[in-house]
């Protein structure tokens, strides 16, 4: 696969190779460092573990040749990590004391989970608005940075439009509003002066995870690593890429054998290495994604142009890992 | 002089560039189409440069960076050797990882090895450090609380209650809470203590007891647990531990679950074999200091062998009972005192097994 597709590079520039050449032995000396450290700070070195860890992956992620480089560094990162610590600290002193509360005083415990509730909804949209501008701007390729236009805003009013539609029909909906966000998230994201867009749509993924669903009991769990293909392909074959005018797709050939050769391989290594080999199954995963990926259409790598501007919040990074929000 | 390619940081196309390693900077002489131009980069601007491989990639200046891109072989050896001591060349991570296979192994073996030290004896000595520390009325006031909360489900037995509370209260008890003891409607043989001096019984249990001498063994044992704070150490202990994992991973939002988890599953809490054997020494002593038979200890240990299955004898982390017997007896022999009948206890007694 690899090969083929250097040699077309030479003959035209419009198909760019992604790789991921990183490697789980260099990877896992970058990790025992940093879980040294942190043991060692108490948890407060995470911010500059995240930072060292995002930089190696980054920096063995491949486009034509060229990897990407994160920016972000621990010290940009720390602040956001105690802000976020702290904001999570006051909601779960409230829940927890409401919790305490709750059989002497029902209203209190009551009043605690609705602040508690309330507290989460809103910082969700602004932990993905936060994330999305940070992590973009902090991502760059050949000096191009990355960027998100999006407004605060339109987020809280997608995400809470959508949020009230997933209640009243029961969850049935939160396929539309898992695919309303990516669509929002990608159209605006820029890469120097290409735009993302997304355009899968709800049914698609309701129909995909109704099929998954029934298959996998039908099939006795197998069927799961085909559903889990299906579901990588529905997120990464319907991001289009706009330059100029023109339009490439991102296109995954990932299929359920090697995804399932991948998931038990994972799954053996957690075991037999008590949790060790963690940095392999980190990039195994990556180079299956990736090395799997292609970019369909005329994207000419060669002619993109900065246009963001410098930007270093980080402080919804870390609240999104929090919250365990993982949108790419 | 090496060959590579210059990025100016405007847009992404690279251009042919000769790169050059002066003593005190690095020039780099860019070609692309009719333009061309030569850079000076001064060494204290140019970023850190980790994780090269093949490719050797150099950051300059302020945003948006210049970078150059070197793939010919020699650059990254030539570069240490110009310039060894500079700052942008200086990485931690890469020292460790040129420690090679045998830095790995016993970097690895060491870090599981202190994880397990820290997990085994670590958290619980912390822990239980930690739960000693309690102020009593903040125990009692957490205690009172998952008390309402576990009888929430349960049918307690108010006659039965009213008959038990009588029956300690004739018995001579030494304990820095009030003891609070409820009879609940349930047929497994157990009973539990929780934090700050609430003891739940089972009716299961006490339609099996024949003897109260089996009764005052285990409110005695049950008040040991509360009187060495078992239950508040054990709570303590596995908040720890997750606490110690989402340091680790990043995750805070399980936190408040295992709390209330663990109000829920108080009544199978597991203690240790000393805190067993702890306990079942407090049941002993309060018999002793009643003047009751202390053979009562030994019955009541064997109310709980026979419902245990046999099966289950091998694979339980419980302390096995006859284990146990064979730790009372060997007190028991120390013991030296005449049981007294008590007709306080022997009524109380009655009354409960009556109801």
């Amino acid at each position: 696969m690899q090969d083929t597709s250097t040699t077309e590079q030479e003959t035209t520039i419009t198909q760019p190779t992604l790789a991921f050449k990183g490697q789980g032995s260099e990877l896992f000396s970058i990790q025992i460092v940093n879980i040294a450290l942190m043991l060692v700070t108490l948890g407060l070195y995470y911010p500059w573990a995240k930072a060292k860890n995002l930089q190696y992956i980054y920096r063995k992620t491949e486009m034509a040749d060229s990897p990407f480089t994160f920016h972000g560094t621990g010290k940009e990162m720390f602040i956001g990590f105690i802000k976020g610590i702290g904001i999570f600290g006051v909601l779960y002193s409230v829940l927890i004391y409401g919790m305490l509360q709750a059989q002497t005083d029902p209203g209190t415990y009551f009043i605690c989970l609705l602040i508690f509730l309330a507290g989460l909804s809103v910082l969700v949209p602004i932990a993905i608005h936060g994330m999305m501008r940070y992590r973009t701007s902090r991502t760059s390729w050949r000096g191009i940075h990355m960027g998100y236009r999006g407004t605060l805003g339109s987020m809280f009013k997608l995400f809470y439009l959508n949020l009230f539609l997933t209640i009243i029909t029961f969850g049935i909906y939160s396929a539309w509003f898992t695919t309303n966000v990516r669509k929002e998230v990608f159209k605006n994201m820029r890469f120097g002066n290409a735009q993302f867009s997304y355009i899968g749509e709800g049914s698609e993924l309701f129909v995909l995870n109704i099929k998954g669903y029934l298959l996998t009991i039908f099939t006795l769990g197998i069927y799961s690593f085909w559903w889990a293909k299906d579901l990588i392909h529905f997120y990464i074959n319907n991001i289009l890429i706009e330059q100029d005018g023109k339009y490439s797709r991102l296109d995954s050939s990932l299929t359920g054998g090697q995804y399932f050769k991948l998931a038990v391989g994972n799954l053996l290594i957690m075991i037999f290495t008590l949790g060790l080999g963690y940095a392999w199954v980190v990039t195994r995963t990556m180079a299956a994604i990736v090395n799997n990926c292609e970019i369909i259409g005329e994207f000419n790598p060669d002619a993109l142009a900065q246009t963001e501007e410098d930007y270093k919040n980080a402080t919804f990074e870390d609240m999104a890992d929090m919250m365990d929000i993982g949108l790419v | 002089m090496f060959e590579g390619k210059y990025y100016n940081g405007r847009t992404s196309k690279g251009m042919p560039a000769f790169i050059t390693l002066e003593p005190t900077y690095i020039r780099v002489a860019w070609q692309a189409g009719g333009e061309s131009g030569t850079e000076i980069w001064h060494l204290s601007e140019i970023h850190k440069s980790e994780f090269n491989d093949a490719n050797t990639i150099l950051e300059y200046g302020p945003f948006p960076r210049q970078s150059i891109s070197v793939f010919e072989q020699g650059f990254k050896e030539a570069l240490e050797q110009q310039y060894g001591d500079a700052e942008f060349l200086k990485s931690s991570y890469s020292s460790f990882a040129k420690t090679g296979i045998t830095g790995l192994v016993a970097g690895g073996l060491s870090l599981l090895a202190l994880a397990i030290v820290l997990f085994v004896w670590g958290v619980p000595a912390l822990a239980e450090k930690a739960a000693a520390h309690f102020p009593e009325e903040y125990e009692r006031a957490l205690g009172e609380q998952l008390h309402a909360q576990m009888m929430l489900d349960q049918t307690i037995d108010s006659a039965k209650t009213e008959a038990i509370q009588d029956y300690l209260a004739a018995l001579e008890v030494k304990s820095d809470f009030p003891i609070t003891v409820t009879v609940v409607k349930n047929d497994m043989v157990n009973a539990f203590a929780v934090p700050g001096g609430f003891i739940v019984v089972h009716d299961g249990i006490l339609d099996e007891m024949e003897r109260h001498e089996e009764l005052a063994g285990l409110l005695g044992h049950e008040i040991g647990h509360v009187q060495m704070r078992h239950s508040t150490k054990a709570i303590t202990r596995s908040l720890s531990y997750y606490m110690l994992l989402s340091i680790l991973f990043g995750d805070v939002s399980g936190i408040a679950a295992v709390i209330v988890d663990n109000a829920s599953t108080l009544h199978s809490l597991e203690y240790s074999r000393t805190a067993e054997s702890d306990s079942d020494k407090a049941g002993l002593e309060l018999l002793v200091q009643n003047k009751l038979n202390p053979k009562g200890m030994v019955w009541l240990m064997e109310r709980l062998n026979s419902d245990e299955p046999e099966f289950l004898k091998f694979i339980s982390t419980h302390p096995n009972t006859s284990d146990r017997i064979k730790n009372i007896e060997s007190h028991i022999r120390k013991t030296n005192y005449k049981p007294e009948p008590n007709p306080e206890l022997e009524a109380a007694w009655a009354k409960l097994k009556d109801r």
